[in-house]
C-alpha cells in the first residue's frame, strides 16, 4: 500500500513543474505592486518582496514535506535566466558611471574598501567562531546586490543560496537601522551616506536610501553598480589570498 | 528586430565570456566577465545604450524572479545553519555596521560631515 501511494506521487510529482514557475512569478509580481503600494519606509523595507517570495517559497516547502531538488528542477528555467540577466546589469552600470565620472575616483576606493571590508570581517569571524570551510566561503561575498553574490559564491564552493539569504538580510538590517547609525557618528553628508549604504546595503538599502532623500538615493545606486562589478574582480582574488595567509 | 539585435549582443557576450573562461580555466564566473565586457563595448561606444536596452530593461526589471528559486536552496542547510547560528548572526550585524561606518567616516573625511552640496 504504502508502496503504491509512493509511486503515485512520484508519478505525479514531475506534472508539477507548471505549478513552480507560475506561482513563483504570480507571488512575486503580487507582492511587489503590494510593496510599491506602501508610503512608509520602515513598513516598505519589511514587505520586501524578493524576501517575503523566499519565505513563503522556503516555509510552504519545509511544511509541505516537499523536497527542494524537485522545486529547483521545476524552476530550472527560471535559474537559467540569471546569467543573461547578470549580463544585462551592465547597463544601469554603464549609465550610473556617465553620473558620477568628476568624484569616480573617491567613490571607486571608498566601495572597494567597504567590499574588501566586509570579506575581511566575515573571514576574521569564520576563524573566531571556527566555522567550516564551506560556511566562510558562503560569507566571503555579502556586500553585493544578491545575483554577483549567488554567483560569485558559487565559484569560490560555498553555499550560494545561504549567502542569498544573508545578503537580503543585510540589506533588510541597513535599511532599518543605516539612518539610525549615521545620526550616531553625527554624519550627514548625502554622498557618504549613500556611497555607504550603495556599498553595504544594495538594492535594499538603496531603496531606503531613495526614501530618505533622492541625492542620497542617486549615490547609493552608483555605489551599489560599482560594488557589484568590484565585488566580482576583488572577491575571487582576495577570498583565496586571505586563505592561503590566514589558515 | 530590436529586441533580436538586444538579445543577441547580450547573449553572444555571455558566449564569448564562457569560451574565454573555457580556455583559460580558472573559476572566475563567466557571466560576471560578460557583465564587463558588455559593460567595456558601452563604455567605448561600441555598443550603444539604445541597442541593449530593449532586452536589458525587461530582464532586469523581473530579475528578482530568476534568483527566488536559488535563494530558496538555504532550506536544504538548515541543520548546518542551526549550528551555526551564532556565528552567521554575527556575519549578519557586523559587515554591515563595520562597511556602513568605514565607509561613510572616509568620505566624511574627505567631504565633511554636513551637507556642502
Amino acid at each position: 500500500m504504502t508502496n503504491f501511494t509512493f509511486s503515485a506521487i512520484s508519478e505525479l510529482q514531475p506534472n508539477l513543474w507548471w505549478l513552480s514557475i507560475p506561482f513563483i512569478i504570480v507571488l512575486f509580481l503580487a507582492l511587489r505592486a503590494v510593496n510599491q503600494s506602501i508610503k512608509n519606509s520602515v513598513f516598505k523595507s519589511l514587505t520586501n518582496p524578493v524576501f517575503l517570495s523566499i519565505s513563503i517559497i522556503a516555509l510552504l516547502l519545509v511544511n509541505l514535506n516537499l523536497p527542494y531538488t524537485q522545486f529547483a528542477s521545476h524552476s530550472k528555467l527560471l535559474s537559467w535566466l540569471l546569467e543573461p540577466a547578470i549580463v544585462a546589469l551592465a547597463l544601469p552600470l554603464y549609465q550610473q558611471f556617465t553620473h558620477v565620472r568628476k568624484n569616480l575616483l573617491l567613490i571607486v576606493a571608498t566601495c572597494s574598501l567597504g567590499i574588501v571590508n566586509a570579506t575581511v570581517v566575515a573571514f576574521l569571524l569564520s576563524i573566531l567562531f571556527n566555522a567550516p570551510a564551506q560556511l566562510s566561503a558562503s560569507v566571503a561575498a555579502l556586500s553585493v546586490t544578491t545575483p554577483i553574490s549567488l554567483i560569485v559564491t558559487d565559484s569560490l564552493g560555498g553555499i550560494s543560496s545561504l549567502a542569498a539569504a544573508l545578503v537580503i538580510f543585510i540589506g533588510l538590517l541597513g535599511a532599518l537601522f543605516g539612518f539610525m547609525l549615521f545620526k550616531l557618528i553625527n554624519i550627514f553628508n548625502h554622498e557618504s551616506q549613500g556611497v555607504a549604504m550603495g556599498t553595504a546595503c544594495h538594492a535594499i538599502g538603496t531603496a531606503a536610501a531613495i526614501a530618505e532623500h533622492p541625492k542620497v538615493g542617486a549615490y547609493s545606486s552608483v555605489a551599489m553598480a560599482l560594488s557589484a562589478l568590484l565585488t566580482a574582480i576583488i572577491v575571487p582574488l582576495l577570498y583565496p589570498f586571505l586563505v592561503n595567509i590566514l589558515l | 528586430m530590436k529586441y533580436l539585435l538586444s538579445s543577441a549582443i547580450i547573449l553572444l557576450c555571455l558566449a564569448c565570456a564562457k569560451l574565454i573562461m573555457h580556455f583559460i580555466g580558472g573559476s572566475f564566473p563567466a557571466p560576471l566577465l560578460a557583465m564587463v565586457i558588455l559593460l567595456v563595448l558601452l563604455l567605448s561606444g561600441i555598443v550603444k545604450e539604445q541597442h541593449v536596452k530593449p532586452c536589458a530593461s525587461p530582464i532586469l526589471n523581473i530579475m528578482p524572479i530568476f534568483f527566488i528559486p536559488a535563494g530558496v536552496g538555504f532550506i536544504e542547510h538548515l541543520g548546518l545553519i542551526k549550528s551555526h547560528w551564532a556565528f552567521l548572526a554575527s556575519v549578519m550585524v557586523l559587515v554591515p555596521i563595520t562597511t556602513l561606518l568605514l565607509v561613510s567616516s572616509v568620505i566624511a573625511y574627505f567631504k565633511g560631515r554636513e551637507n556642502n552640496d
